[in-house]
């Protein structure tokens, strides 16, 4: 912005410049935002197959499950 | 690459950033109600036919009269519909073997079971807008009344594929209704990753991730050969585009795009000719993301896919285009 403003009087506080990579973080963070609006109802996760079961390491809690 | 392309390569990230916070926590509100798993579906369907028909909502469901060919045949396979063809189907005297629920919407999907609550037409005009359905489009009070009595008429003979990601209002109402619920979890990741939400949540609640593809469609089509085992599996309605003719503000993510694009919207739509029917349909990014994702999944499937949607743009390696009559009489070969 420095290029931008030029005041004729000196300021006592330090204004520091955004780093570029803040403002394309704050861009892109943006711009997932507004996509997001258009995505889907249910993910789609590539070269997962179809269904996932467990693979019995994760502590599954299928019999703590009260029947309906 | 054109704009609609463009943003169709980056939706699956988006749809994640879309869904996952209110479906997990949907999930968490849903775990006291969880009770039988999906996979103990198969055995309560009758056996004896490798067939399933996935009942999606697209156009082509009316257009083609699609579910009155279906019924007038005495089809011996298992029909999966999804929420959205839920009413069209009973209304037109087809009870399906299954019904698919995912999308975590708190207020709109609760409207494909009947929602006993509404008794004037909402401002939000979801249903008024497009033609998945066109009975709300002329008297959205009334289409739902008479849903409601469809569907607790119906509702002890249903059997409910509900993901954990759905609404509670959804769950209420369909346990009112008297439906048989079976439950899975959203694949939302890769399992494998370090700090997986979909291994976070079978660790939670015990249930099995279903690749689901984008969209109730896909995941009705996931659910019929990889959890019912059918090995052929056909599909009408499910056209992922709109027909020739549709204003783009009767489309599904029309706001969306004016929001996103302003008066650039309409460079986000994506027009295809369908050699099969002669006609050119047309989708938004959003569409294109879900074909893109079927033809992939269709390829790895282990059952063969028959589109009898009969329009639309769902074509290509590992979808065998065909007249719903040949599917449904056996004779697809």
């Amino acid at each position: 912005m420095k290029q931008f403003l030029r005041g004729n009087y000196p300021l006592d506080v330090v204004i520091e410049e955004p780093a570029e990579a803040a403002v394309a973080g704050a861009t892109e963070a943006f711009e997932r935002k507004a996509l997001s609006r258009l995505g889907g109802s249910i993910c789609f996760v590539s070269k997962k197959g179809f269904l996932w079961k467990g693979d019995g390491t994760d502590g599954s809690r299928a019999a703590d499950r009260q029947p309906a | 690459m054109d704009l609609g392309r463009q943003i169709a390569s980056r939706l699956n990230e988006a749809t994640f950033e879309r869904i996952a916070g209110l479906a997990i926590a949907n999930a968490e509100l849903n775990r006291p109600r969880i009770g039988r798993s999906i996979l103990d579906l198969a055995a309560t369907l009758p056996g004896g036919d490798d067939r399933a028909l996935v009942v999606a909502a697209g156009p082509s469901l009316h257009r083609r009269r699609s579910l009155e060919r279906l019924r007038a045949t005495g089809f011996t396979g298992s029909v999966v519909a999804v929420d959205g063809a839920l009413g069209a189907c009973l209304r037109a005297g087809v009870v399906p073997d299954l019904v698919v629920s995912v999308d975590p919407h708190g207020e709109r999907i609760v409207r494909w079971f009947g929602d006993p609550a509404l008794t004037a037409p909402p401002d939000d005009d979801y249903f008024r807008r497009q033609e998945m359905d066109p009975a709300h489009r002329r008297d959205e009070v009334a289409a739902n009344r008479e849903l409601v009595e469809l569907v607790d008429q119906h509702g002890p003979r249903l059997r409910l594929a509900l993901a954990t990601s759905a609404a509670p209002a959804v769950v209420d109402r369909c346990e009112k209704a008297g439906m048989a619920l079976y439950w899975w979890n959203p694949m939302y990741d890769d399992y494998d990753a370090p700090d997986s939400v979909s291994r976070r949540l079978h660790a939670a609640n015990g249930l099995p991730c279903l690749n689901g593809g984008g969209n109730v469609g896909t995941a009705a089509w996931v659910i019929a050969h990889a959890v019912l085992g059918k090995r052929r599996v056909g599909i009408v309605g499910m056209d992922l585009s709109y027909a020739p003719g549709t204003p783009y503000a009767g489309t599904q993510y029309y706001p969306e795009l004016r929001a996103l694009l302003g008066e650039r919207y309409a460079e986000a739509f994506i027009h295809i000719d369908n050699p099969h029917v002669g006609e050119t349909w047309f989708c938004d990014p959003a569409y294109y993301w879900f074909r893109d994702v079927f033809l992939e999944m269709a390829r790895e499937a282990d059952c063969r896919t028959f589109n009898c949607t009969e329009g639309g743009i769902l074509f290509g390696p590992g979808v065998t285009v065909t007249p719903l009559e040949h599917f449904l009489k056996g004779n697809d070969g």
